[in-house]
């Protein structure tokens, strides 16, 4: 197997999917957000935002945080720093895969 | 793919100035305050106005209140207005290293022209005659400077109309200076640009300084001021269209 093959078979794929990464994604350029704006900017579904919150959550990428805005119960979402992690390898691995594609294109 | 991620990541930093309140927040800030610079210009130096404007311009204190009530109203609006239509961020907070490496540039950006300009001052007598023509190139750098923030805003957040907003406050600038520049620059005496810059200012060029100050200062006050009115405009479009889009707040049933 050449180098970029084993590039994209070694993708993490907790984040490779792409509902979870555009959420890996809004989540890391933010403190964090809650239910509403992750609905709003991805256009997922509640129920599938909730299963693909879940898959992250099992696997350590983020923190569900149960608080109050004045007398609101209020629940936000933040990646761990393992999350935060496993995006920047994630971004890092895709790099080889495209630059080698631009190379031969 | 790449920038697919870059657009996501984008969306979540810009969205702080989704509903554009802060545009017309600030807005307001930058009419009041070029405002009053500029009418503490324009009115009699002996007036009450006068008097009540260069009050109100120095102290530092009217900006820190309008800063702050701006800051309270911001707040207050989203919590009411944005945050039940499209939901909650909270913004990554700046780390204290970033923060240092952010002051000593722009404590940097503040004084390398200011000692530029100082140096040659001293040793070159005719560049002395740079001072008598701040109404010219003072406006013209500061809106340059507003507009290189913005348009780094907008490529930061991936939102055109702070692109657009940057290009518009640049130009302002640019026409302050021309307008300035048409208006005709203060006479000054050659001679008396070739004094010792450690003696005394000579007489001859108490009249001209003075003028040059003020209208710069004026200069400087119809920047601000519209800037201000681009700022608030834009705010307010962002607005009317983020209402539009947003009509009621997000209920369960939707």
């Amino acid at each position: 197997m050449n180098e970029p093959l084993r590039n994209l078979s070694d993708l993490d794929r907790v984040i490779h999917e792409p509902a979870r990464l555009l959420l890996v994604a809004l989540l890391s350029s933010v403190e964090s957000a809650d239910f509403l704006f992750l609905l709003k900017e991805s256009g997922l579904t509640k129920g599938n935002l909730s299963v693909h919150l879940s898959r992250l959550e099992e696997a350590g990428y983020l923190r569900v945080e149960k608080t109050f805005r004045g007398k609101i119960p209020h629940t936000e979402f933040r990646l761990t720093p393992k999350g935060k992690t496993a995006f920047e390898e994630y971004r890092k691995s895709l790099g080889p895969i495209f630059e080698k594609k631009k190379g031969r294109g | 793919m790449d920038s697919q991620i870059e657009s996501a990541m984008k969306r979540g930093r810009g969205y702080w100035f989704v509903d554009g309140f802060t545009e017309i927040l600030a807005g307001i800030l930058f009419i009041l305050l070029g405002g009053i610079t500029l009418l503490s210009g324009i009115v009699p130096p002996s007036s009450f106005l006068s008097q009540f404007f260069s009050l109100a311009a120095s102290a530092a204190v009217v900006k820190l209140v309008g800063l702050i009530l701006a800051v309270l109203g911001l707040w207050w609006l989203k919590d009411r207005f944005t945050y039940p239509r499209t939901g909650f961020v909270r913004e990554k907070g700046v780390p204290g290293t970033q923060l240092l490496v952010f002051l000593r540039n722009a404590v940097l950006i503040a004084i390398v022209p200011v000692v530029g300009l100082i140096i040659p001052l001293f040793l070159v007598p005719a560049v002395r005659g740079a001072i008598f023509s701040m109404p010219v190139w003072f406006p013209p750098i500061v809106g340059i400077f507003w507009g290189a923030l913005c348009i780094l805003l907008g490529e930061w957040t991936a939102l055109r109309r702070f692109r657009l907003l940057g290009m518009v406050v640049m130009l302002a600038g640019i026409s302050v200076g021309a307008w300035q520049l048409a208006l005709g620059l203060p006479n000054v005496p050659a001679e008396a640009l070739q004094a010792n810059v450690l003696s005394p200012l000579p007489e001859a060029l108490w009249a001209p300084l003075e003028e040059s100050l003020s209208r710069m200062l004026a200069g400087v006050g119809l920047l601000t001021l519209l800037s201000g009115i681009g700022f608030a405009v834009s705010g307010l479009v962002t607005f009317l269209r983020y209402r539009k889009e947003n009509p009621t707040p997000y209920r369960e049933a939707e």
